[in-house]
């Protein structure tokens, strides 16, 4: 059997699709995803945050005072518009950023010591509009707190006072959750998300090759016709399937550990040149993921890459053709994600009944030793009714290779 | 020695034929057909001694290939024995599968390893140690002419080389008895003449090969018997000269034809 086994491992070597898919995509994809998307967003929001936004004011006549305060700020520039009309018309041709339009009554309303509406004009289907929006309000800050402590001046109350009449009751969140726990109900969902449909991908290629490939190469009747026992060769190619499955799943999760202690902070402390805090702080929680906690999420990967390499090969035996092979394989990822999203809903946390549950029982425990939450006596029921309908699943394949029926469909 | 008695072999139809058959008079039924099952192989007798090639021969559809991947143990006979030298083939496959080399056209090599790297691994799974493995490789590349391309990845060999690198794969556990299901299909001439050359050198060496194709030429030149199968049954075994004088014209394709256009009534 470990001939079989290791000649199949040999030609899968190479063969530079298995390469690519199983070896090079699942090492690539953690940190493209994660850093990739972060570095990406991080420079559009500093662009919006630093870019020079040209600008309108309608009705500056109504209080010079704060457009004297938005034509001395030198992030943003104005340009002469008279009417609302005009405005609009310039910010849908993209010829200005934002308007600002100032009440006529706005200088008899302020002496009244009541509230103006300021009404801001801008294009809030862009993504990055919530930040022209911060711009503005925190370019106003000075003049409204200006305003508001002459006003509270005036009734004689101190900056207590004034904080208690803003906001008579306050509500502070205390959490009892540690940053791990909290950051691991947040995103911890996604990890086994990824890490499942990673192995699920890995086992792929290889199940086709191996199944279907070798019916079509003709190397199969071949192999069938030398003195291994068939539940033996179906074992081999199991091992194989399962291998590569692993591999692609131990790839990716070396990668996302390399990329939390090495590359990520190295990254984001030139990208913000000092350092993020935020994210700093994200990545000193993923750094205190123990190598324990990292060898339990393996642990339960492997049960999962046997269900995956026993459906995909007895899927790839039956196929006819390589092509038949891969129409197979969409309904296969598609059952194999609805599980995964059923862990994701919110509500859903790991217990007796979801533990029963294959796939969202494997998700939901990854999520929890994430978390640093895991009840080891349901980790290890996961575990072992995974392992069992794995053995079911290997079961059935090597039922499956036996059948004529299966072998000669063609 | 190889003896095949009374062998029989059915499939299950699929679903559609069933219906469709329903739909259909009895007169338009294959006769093979028999409610969910097709009979593919219907009481087919034969044998071949040492050193005799014999000739398998039958329109498509025949049953010849399933007779065939019986007598490999690659199917397993609904009915019937399959003995060689002496040993039933059906009892003990595993056993039996060393002693037999099965070619067919169908039948490949793994394109993505070497010309020896096939021809050893095969030779392992036959149980081969590493020394009478070489040694056997050494004997059996002379033979085929294979040691200036042993060393290339198969994908990368032309029709004959592969060809030639399949005989190596088939002979190098040294079988008892050789299997070849049209081995010679869809190859040109150079590339089907040393299939025929390895046929005839296996001849002389005493060892029975069973030819099964649809080139009669290549019967006429290797094969004492023949045995012509259709529809399932053996129409004929004997010596080629007595199934030439089947016909006037002394002509195996006449024979073959006359023999094959017989249908059987339902």
């Amino acid at each position: 059997m470990l001939k079989v086994y290791f000649k199949e491992l040999l030609e899968l070597t190479r063969d530079k699709k298995t390469l690519i898919f199983t070896i090079l995509l699942p090492t690539l994809i953690m940190p493209v995803i994660m850093l990739g998307f972060g570095a990406l967003s991080a420079k559009i929001a500093k662009k919006a945050v630093e870019e020079q936004l040209s600008y309108a004011i309608i009705g500056e006549e109504n209080y010079s005072e704060l457009a004297n305060l938005l034509k001395s700020n030198e992030t943003i520039t104005l340009k002469e518009l008279s009417t609302e009309t005009d405005a609009e018309s310039a910010i849908k041709n993209e010829e200005i950023r934002f308007a600002v339009k100032i009440p006529e009554d706005t200088r008899q309303r302020i002496e009244q010591g009541l509230s103006v509406e300021i009404e801001l004009f801008y294009n809030d289907s862009s993504t990055t509009s919530g930040i022209i929006y911060r711009r503005v309000e925190k370019i106003l800050e000075s003049l409204d707190e200006q305003l508001s402590n002459s006003r509270m001046s005036l009734l004689g109350l101190t900056t207590e006072q004034r904080a208690g009449l803003i906001e008579p009751l306050k509500i502070k969140k205390v959490t009892t959750a540690n940053k791990r726990e909290s950051l691991g109900e947040k995103i911890g969902g996604f990890l086994p998300y990824i890490l499942i449909l990673l192995g699920l991908t890995g086992a792929m290629y290889p199940a086709i090759d191996l199944g279907v490939g070798e019916k079509e190469r003709g190397t199969l009747e071949t192999l069938l016709l030398t003195p291994i026992p068939r539940f033996q060769i179906v074992f081999a190619k199991f091992l194989v399937i399962f291998t590569t499955s692993f591999l692609a799943v131990f790839f990716s999760l070396i990668s996302f550990a390399l990329m939390i202690t090495i590359f990520g902070p190295m990254m984001f402390s030139a990208m913000s040149a000092g350092g993020n805090e935020a994210i700093t702080s994200l990545l000193n929680t993923f750094a205190s993921i123990s190598l324990v906690d990292v060898l339990l999420m393996f642990l339960m990967l492997v049960p999962t890459a046997a269900i995956f390499a026993s459906l995909l090969l007895s899927v790839s035996i039956y196929a006819r053709t390589f092509k038949e092979a891969q129409n197979y394989m969409s309904p296969i990822m598609m059952i194999s994600i609805f599980p995964l999203i059923l862990a994701l809903l919110p509500g859903v946390k790991l217990d007796w009944v979801w533990a029963s549950v294959p796939l969202t029982n494997v998700a939901l425990a990854i999520k929890e030793i994430f978390k640093g939450t895991i009840d080891y006596q349901m980790l290890l029921v996961i575990f072992g009714s995974t392992s069992l309908v794995a053995g079911a699943l290997l079961y059935l394949c090597s039922w499956w290779f036996q059948r004529e029926q299966v072998l000669f469909r063609n | 020695m190889i003896q095949v008695k009374h062998l029989n072999k059915r499939f299950r139809l699929d679903n559609k034929t069933i219906k469709e058959n329903r739909k259909k008079p009895a007169s338009q039924l294959d006769p093979r057909e028999e409610g969910h099952w097709f009979n593919a192989v219907r009481d087919v007798s034969f044998s071949c001694d040492s050193g005799e090639v014999l000739g398998l021969l039958g329109p498509n559809g025949a049953g010849k290939t399933t007779s065939l991947r019986m007598l490999s143990t690659a199917l397993q006979p609904t009915s019937g024995e399959i003995i060689i030298n002496g040993q039933d083939v059906v009892a003990d496959p595993l056993v039996m599968r060393k002693r037999i080399g099965f070619l067919s056209g169908t039948t490949s090599l793994y394109h993505r390893l070497t010309v020896r790297e096939n021809v050893q691994y095969f030779g392992r799974l036959h149980g081969m140690t590493e020394e009478k493995l070489e040694s056997e490789i050494k004997k059996v590349f002379e033979l085929l002419d294979i040691h200036s391309f042993a060393d290339k990845k198969a994908d990368s060999l032309s029709t004959g080389m592969k060809q030639r690198a399949n005989i190596a794969r088939t002979v190098i556990h040294r079988p008892e008895v050789i299997v070849l299901d049209e081995p010679t299909t869809g190859l040109d001439v150079i590339s089907a003449k040393t299939i025929l050359d390895f046929i005839e050198s296996y001849k002389q060496s005493g060892i029975p090969v069973i030819f099964s194709t649809h080139h009669l030429h290549e019967v006429e030149k290797l094969c004492d018997r023949v045995v012509l199968i259709d529809q399932g049954t053996t129409k004929f075994d004997g010596k080629i000269e007595a199934f030439k004088q089947l016909s006037s014209t002394n002509n195996l394709y006449d024979v073959f034809v006359d023999l094959v256009s017989q249908k059987e009534v339902a």
